[in-house]
């Protein structure tokens, strides 16, 4: 305790150099803790998402399957349509458990964006969307009268933009259709809270879309059954199969480049925090030279210094990593914000996901490297000659 | 308390301020959608500006949700004007001297959500008024300028002047005189005029603390 005291005293005589160093040690800690939560947070995230799609396997048209499950994720437009045969083919397959067909389909709206014009999205929809998706309930009203009724049921967030209950009027621009909302769903923390959805016959009618659909969704009564259903769906002409699990672990590989990128540049900056505490340290011991010689001529052993030195390093890199766990703590929800801005595709949910286990990892890691940092000036300092040391501020 | 303890609670209130600040931007009923932009088109000379987020419920509750229900002339929907939505102030600024505000509010529409937002005077004068979101068929009419432009020197009193007069014609009703652009929404043009109204009471109240029977008056009575 009597060490730790003094190596804190040693560190507070030169304030301003102590604080830059441990600030070094900070940021390369809340780069780490940051990493790491990215790491843990986006998989969940992603996954949840997923999961939420209520689909294991997704049959679209062709086109570039990555392409198509982003933008089925997105909840995008702009894909490609194919025929609602090829729904009616499938559906009776033995092996699917649930299926849904939907029309995706983006609308100009010139209102959109203070009046510069952007896209609105609309999705139709079966009545077996439900069942593919249970968690999905009713905040208000019902589902739609008719197949083809001028009706819409909205999500959650779409509602609240529109300041719309049941019984109102929607506006589709761009085909200047006036719909009525007969439901809104209760928030799914999912893309859906921000759709429009109308029945698929109107859908088809009001788009221009007849017999068109984008996709059906279908979940299996086996999964294992996956890769010979999948192998079956290929014959059938002009649609592609896309398993959610390939989507996931797609997501999965283009997240890791971009993480080994983050994560050699954390590696530098740990290096170059290391560096600056050995030079910060080793200045020190330069500048105590006669003070150390004093201390080993009054009965300071080398195991003493060295012991002292290495102290005043590890306190350097421990302070450096609570600092930098508070940043990352802190900071988290900015990091969270500019990932997502960044990221072709950002789930759902916290993708920063700062666990306690990964604030632990990364200040036992700032310890680790204040024992490995400390060795070299410790060393130095413990290996002075007390003579030599006095002698040479003469 | 000495100098290093009260740093280090500055800099924890200050950090804890930042994250609150976050999270309430997240539930805003109606902020601008690009404020460095906007402001900067609506004032030209300004050179920065400072975001306050205000409810009803933090200012007065449920008393003062009455009080501005009675003055509206309207209920406010429970929905969507819930008493703890915050409503968005942006405070303009010439280096540190205030110039303007720039307000907003969400409306419901018939078709769809209006978002309302007025760029008013210290004084409260509307200066400029525009539809960041409007769901009509007839929306490019309320976006036109030859409509926009009548609303351009209506103040809170104005509005309150229009009430009195109930429905009659009367010159000096500024309000009454303001011509609808549309023939088959009149109910988003009535719509607009109570989210303009509302509005102005909001920020006559919050931001410049005037009462909210005599928008002339400060809420200690000064008159100005």
């Amino acid at each position: 305790m009597k060490l730790l005291m003094i190596a804190f005293k040693n560190l507070k005589r030169r304030k301003l150099r102590s604080l830059f160093t441990i600030g070094g040690v900070a940021i390369a800690v809340a780069v780490l803790v940051s990493l790491l939560g990215f790491s843990a947070g986006y998989k969940k995230a992603l996954t949840n998402d997923i999961d939420k799609m209520g689909y294991q396997v997704l049959v679209t048209a062709k086109g570039c399957p990555y392409e198509a499950a982003t933008l089925m994720l997105k909840g995008g437009g702009g894909l490609r349509y194919m025929e609602q045969d090829v729904y009616n083919g499938i559906v009776s397959d033995e092996r699917i458990d649930k299926a849904t067909p939907q029309l995706i389909h983006t609308v100009y709206d010139p209102d959109r964006l203070d009046g510069r014009g952007g896209f609105a999205l609309y999705v139709g929809i079966m009545k077996s969307h439900l069942e593919l998706k249970p968690w999905t309930k009713f905040k208000s009203g019902k589902w739609f009268t008719k197949d083809d009724a001028d009706e819409v049921i909205m999500g959650f967030e779409a509602a609240e933009l529109e300041q719309r209950s049941v019984g109102d009027k929607i506006f589709i621009p761009g085909i200047e259709k006036i719909l009525t909302v007969v439901g809104i769903f209760e928030r799914t923390g999912t893309q859906d809270d921000g759709v429009i959805f109308l029945p698929l016959k109107s859908a088809q009618q009001l788009f221009d879309l007849k017999d068109k659909i984008s996709g059906i969704g279908i979940k299996l009564k086996n999964i294992e059954e996956l890769g010979q259903f999948e192998e079956d769906m290929y014959e059938v002409p002009g649609t592609q199969v896309i398993s959610m699990a390939q989507v996931k672990g797609t997501f999965l590989n283009l997240v890791s480049s971009a993480k080994v990128l983050v994560t050699s540049v954390a590696i530098i900056a740990v290096f170059v925090a290391a560096i600056g505490v050995v030079n910060t340290i080793l200045m020190s011991v330069f500048e105590r030279t006669q003070e150390i010689g004093v201390m080993k001529a009054i009965g300071a052993s080398k195991l003493d210094i060295f012991r002292l030195i290495w102290m005043e390093t590890i306190l350097v890199c421990t302070l450096g990593g609570i600092a930098g766990n508070i940043g990352a703590l802190l900071g988290g929800s900015i990091v969270e914000r500019v990932v997502k801005g960044l990221l072709p595709y950002a789930p759902e949910g916290q993708i920063v996901l700062i666990t306690p286990t990964a604030l632990l990892t990364s200040l036992i890691g700032a310890i680790i490297l204040g024992l490995v940092a400390g060795i070299y000036p410790a060393y130095r300092a413990s290996s002075m000659r007390p003579i030599e040391a006095i002698r040479s501020g003469e | 308390m000495n100098k290093k303890t009260a740093a280090g609670i500055s800099i924890i209130v200050l950090a804890l301020l930042l994250l609150q600040t976050i999270e309430l931007q997240a539930a805003v009923g109606c902020s601008l959608n690009d404020p460095d932009r906007d402001i900067k088109r609506i004032f030209p000379k300004s050179t920065g500006y400072r975001s306050e987020f205000i409810s009803i419920a933090e200012r007065g509750g449920q008393s003062l949700l009455k009080q501005i229900e009675a003055k509206l002339g309207d209920k406010f929907d429970t929905e969507y004007e819930a008493i703890d939505v915050p409503y968005s102030y942006y405070v303009v600024l010439t280096g540190k001297e205030v110039i303007g505000y720039v307000h907003g509010v969400n409306q419901k529409g018939m078709f769809g959500g209006m978002q309302i937002i007025l760029a008013t005077s210290l004084d409260g004068e509307l200066l400029d008024m525009y539809y960041q979101k409007v769901s009509s068929p007839e929306s490019r009419k309320f976006r036109d300028k030859s409509f926009t432009k009548q609303l351009v020197g209506l103040s809170l009193s104005d509005f309150y002047h229009h009430d009195e007069m109930q429905g009659r014609t009367c010159p000096s009703d500024r309000v009454g005189a303001i011509k609808d652009p549309t023939k088959k929404s009149h109910d988003d043009f009535v719509a607009t005029l109570r989210g303009i109204k509302k509005n102005l009471i909001l920020h006559s109240i919050f931001i410049l603390k005037r009462s909210i029977d005599d928008p002339h008056k400060t809420v200690k009575g000064e008159k100005r």
